[in-house]
């Protein structure tokens, strides 16, 4: 998959001069020199070094995917690099705050959970219903690790939505690029046979998951399912329950964001368990940026398949020309084609008609939440490293 | 009785949420269709009103109406909890070795025999969701304590139970809801999810130690 | 979803880019205080309640906060939280009868001793004066309806309702 991934044969859009990626890049650099700024007027030296290093990723990540036209490899460095330092921060902040992963009762009395995005679609109908949110946080603004609030949380998560849709999966989620990096240890898949059913059950615990927290009025995949409480959080067990729910997590991580994606060469976690990723797979949906295949070029050779880390292409998608709901915009699939079939898109306009034209304007918009929320992610994850250091 | 029915009525919601995450992935994994959605309801509806009566009169019985002792009610409750994870389970099975979502127009997924005659799964389900002691059937059995005669009783319950019992009608639309391979795939790895919560809920208190204390 | 034509996609596709560069400066924070006037409230169960009254002691308060019950399934017993505060100010050991339902009777005597660390685990007793209220013996922080714990300058203890 990395072979066809990153080796830009025939069909596609020919490299760019390095002039005209510069140019290109202009308007990313202003941004990400505009998103450091506060990072670098803090006193803090390993603050300052930070956001200059990030700021720097990002637009030379930016700049070598206008040059080289080639999306998915870039992406996947500064996804990475999110996935690995976000836990090095928090768990750091955690460690100087607590002493502990371990949420105790009292932090949760307090409302200083912190409130990631993964619970938002749980949250929802308890709310609609009876204006209550059943997480233990606070709404706005406290002190310690609550951080911004959990208003601050969901305003940010609607924005980027907005913007990317179900791309947040490729350009903001912190968790994702964790295994994203496993995946991408091995040449070759050594399970290349996945039942495509498994692609479904993150609806499955979508909806499962939705109704047990309104009923039992608790946000059910925090507690019982989600496997990033082994690189985040979790609730100090109080009982035999509590050490039964810790010990699911440890193992669906080890299994799902560490084994698994290194043998099959898929983000596995994201395929075949989020619940949230298939809540973000509504606003596909709306999006107005889509990824299509240009079925008059198509051979098919099915690369775009099997290079998609999120099974995101069957067979009956390709014979549409259209990727499935559950489509993360990574890029993989346009890169992998030979033939350049597989297309950037804007709905309403034609196939393959000026795609550059459309990856342009999708990867203006995303990379500039991927350098807002992402790299201010990146900056505090190096920060505590430097710290250490310098 | 009018009592009863507010009653009812201002439980409804909250029997529908506790019953949700049994009634609506039963419902997506069943057949298309308004018709066959509502035989579902009134099957489990049944099975649920039949269960109301029977604890009803049962406790009443026993004078245990007003409250049972809460180790005795941890423990009914705990093991309901297992047999309705065992019922969601068995249920999925079912599902999946029927022919549900291809067969338009069949009848209701049958977990069970009794003599010569299915027993459906949404009568198994409705049965248990009935007995399972949620909040609002508390709150009416506190108050059905207070009337003079097992017939008062039961007719509270009954009255109350019809009231709760708008508030499923609307559960009949999902029959419009297209069912296809991948729906009904969804619905059955729901249920799964949902009876593995139900069966370690149900361990968890007959072991004797309670979900989060 | 169809698109009437390119020239609509394009648009909307600028308005997303601009929409991008709104995100910081506009769009996050017109949206957070959008959640925050939806009038949500974080689960009681947690957060304890609203406060009713507040007793004075001896250089110390008794805060009162409302009867709190579960939604729906959950497992907590029925519940009303006390705040004893600030912890500086209170004595080495406490043993309050606290008036919790504000009709003038005494309903629940608590009893606990204030470690000087802060981070010794607390334990409490409760004698049910009004059968309203669950005695407890030698109660830690196993559940969120029946507990005892320090929250930054107070110390907080949820006593059980028996429902009579």
């Amino acid at each position: 998959m990395a072979d066809a991934v990153c080796a830009g044969l025939a069909g596609k859009t020919p490299p760019r001069t390095w002039s005209r990626a510069l140019l290109l890049t202009l308007p990313i650099a202003l941004w990400s020199l505009f998103m450091a700024m506060r990072g670098l007027m803090q006193p803090e030296r390993s603050l300052q070094i930070a956001s200059g290093l990030t700021a720097a990723l990002m637009v030379v990540l930016f700049y070598m995917m206008m040059k080289t036209s080639s999306t998915y490899r870039w992406r996947r460095w500064f996804f990475v690099a999110l996935g690995v330092l976000f836990p090095i921060g928090f768990i750091h902040n955690v460690m100087v705050l607590r002493g502990s992963m371990g949420i105790p009762i009292e932090e949760m009395i307090a409302g200083r959970t912190p409130f990631c995005f993964l619970p938002i679609p749980l949250l929802i109908l308890p709310a609609a219903l009876t204006k209550t949110l059943v997480f233990p946080g606070s709404l706005l603004p406290g002190g310690g690790m609550a951080g911004a609030g959990m208003a601050a949380m969901a305003g940010l998560w609607l924005a980027i939505t907005l913007v990317v849709g179900k791309g947040w999966c490729s350009y903001a989620c912190f968790f994702g690029g964790i295994e994203e990096g496993m995946a991408a240890l091995p040449k070759k898949a050594q399970w290349k046979k996945l039942d495509p059913r498994l692609r479904l059950v993150p609806w499955a615990v979508l909806l499962a998951m939705a109704l047990l927290s309104l009923a039992l009025f608790e946000p059910a995949y925090c507690l019982w399912l989600c496997p990033f409480k082994a690189v985040s959080e979790y609730v100090a067990a109080r009982n035999t329950v509590g050490l039964v729910q810790n010990g699911i997590f440890v193992v669906l991580f080890g299994a799902l964001v560490i084994v698994l994606p290194v043998l099959t060469k898929k983000r596995t976690q994201c395929t075949f368990l989020c619940p949230f990723g298939a809540f973000q797979s509504i606003f596909n949906k709306t999006s107005v940026f889509d990824i299509k295949i240009d079925r008059t070029v198509c051979s098919p050779c099915v690369l775009c398949q099997k290079s998609c880390p999120t099974m995101s292409l069957t067979d009956e998608s390709i014979k549409k020309g259209e990727t499935l709901m559950s489509c993360m915009k990574c890029g993989a699939c346009v890169d992998a084609c030979p033939k350049g079939a597989a297309v950037w898109h804007i709905r309403g306009t034609q196939v393959a008609v000026k795609p550059e034209r459309a990856r342009l304007m999708f990867l203006y918009a995303a990379w500039a939440m991927a350098a807002m929320f992402g790299g201010s992610i990146i900056t505090q994850g190096l920060a505590t490293i430097l710290q250490r250091v310098i | 009785m009018g009592e009863a029915f507010l009653l009812g009525l201002a439980s409804g919601p909250a029997c529908v949420a506790s019953c949700g995450p049994v009634v609506v992935p039963s419902l997506l994994a069943e057949g298309a269709g308004w018709r066959l959605n509502a035989r579902y309801l009134s099957s489990f509806l049944g099975t649920r009103f039949l269960g109301y009566l029977l604890f009803a009169a049962i406790a009443w019985e026993l004078g245990a109406l007003v409250s049972p002792p809460p180790a005795v009610r941890t423990l009914m409750y705990g093991g309901i909890h297992v047999l309705l994870g065992v019922a969601l389970l068995w249920y999925t099975w079912s599902i999946g070795r029927g022919c549900a979502h291809a067969c338009a127009g069949s009848g209701l997924v049958n977990i069970g025999r009794v003599g010569k005659r299915g027993v459906s799964g949404a009568a198994v389900l409705g049965f248990l969701t009935g007995v399972s002691l949620c909040p609002p059937f508390v709150a009416a059995g506190l108050r059905a304590a207070q009337l003079g005669s097992i017939a008062a009783a039961l007719l509270f319950f009954a009255v109350f139970f019809v009231a709760t019992t708008l508030w499923f009608v609307p559960f009949v639309g999902m029959g419009c809801v297209r069912r296809n391979a991948s729906i009904v795939f969804v619905a059955r790895t729901a249920m799964v999810l949902v009876a593995m919560y139900y069966l370690l809920a149900g361990i968890a208190m007959l072991a004797g130690r309670r979900i989060y204390g | 979803m169809k698109w009437p034509s390119s020239k609509l996609g394009y648009t909307v596709a600028g308005m997303t880019v601009l929409a991008a560069v709104l995100v910081p400066f506009v769009l996050m924070g017109l949206f957070t205080k959008g959640f925050t006037k939806l009038g949500l409230h974080v689960d009681e169960m947690y957060s304890g309640g609203p406060t009713v009254r507040t007793i004075q002691e001896d250089g110390y308060t008794v805060t009162i906060h409302k009867a709190v019950y579960p939604h729906l399934l959950q497992t907590e017993k029925p519940f009303v939280q006390l705040d004893w505060k600030p912890v500086n100010a209170l004595p080495q050991h406490v043993s309050d009868a606290v008036d919790v339902d504000g009709d003038g009777q005494p309903d629940v005597r608590v009893s606990f001793d204030v470690p000087k660390d802060p981070k010794t685990p607390l334990r409490a007793d409760v004698d049910a004066l009004n059968p309203r209220y669950q005695a407890m013996r030698n109660v830690g922080k196993r559940k969120f309806s029946e507990l005892i714990v320090r929250v930054d300058d107070a110390i907080l203890v949820r006593i059980p309702l028996t429902g009579r």
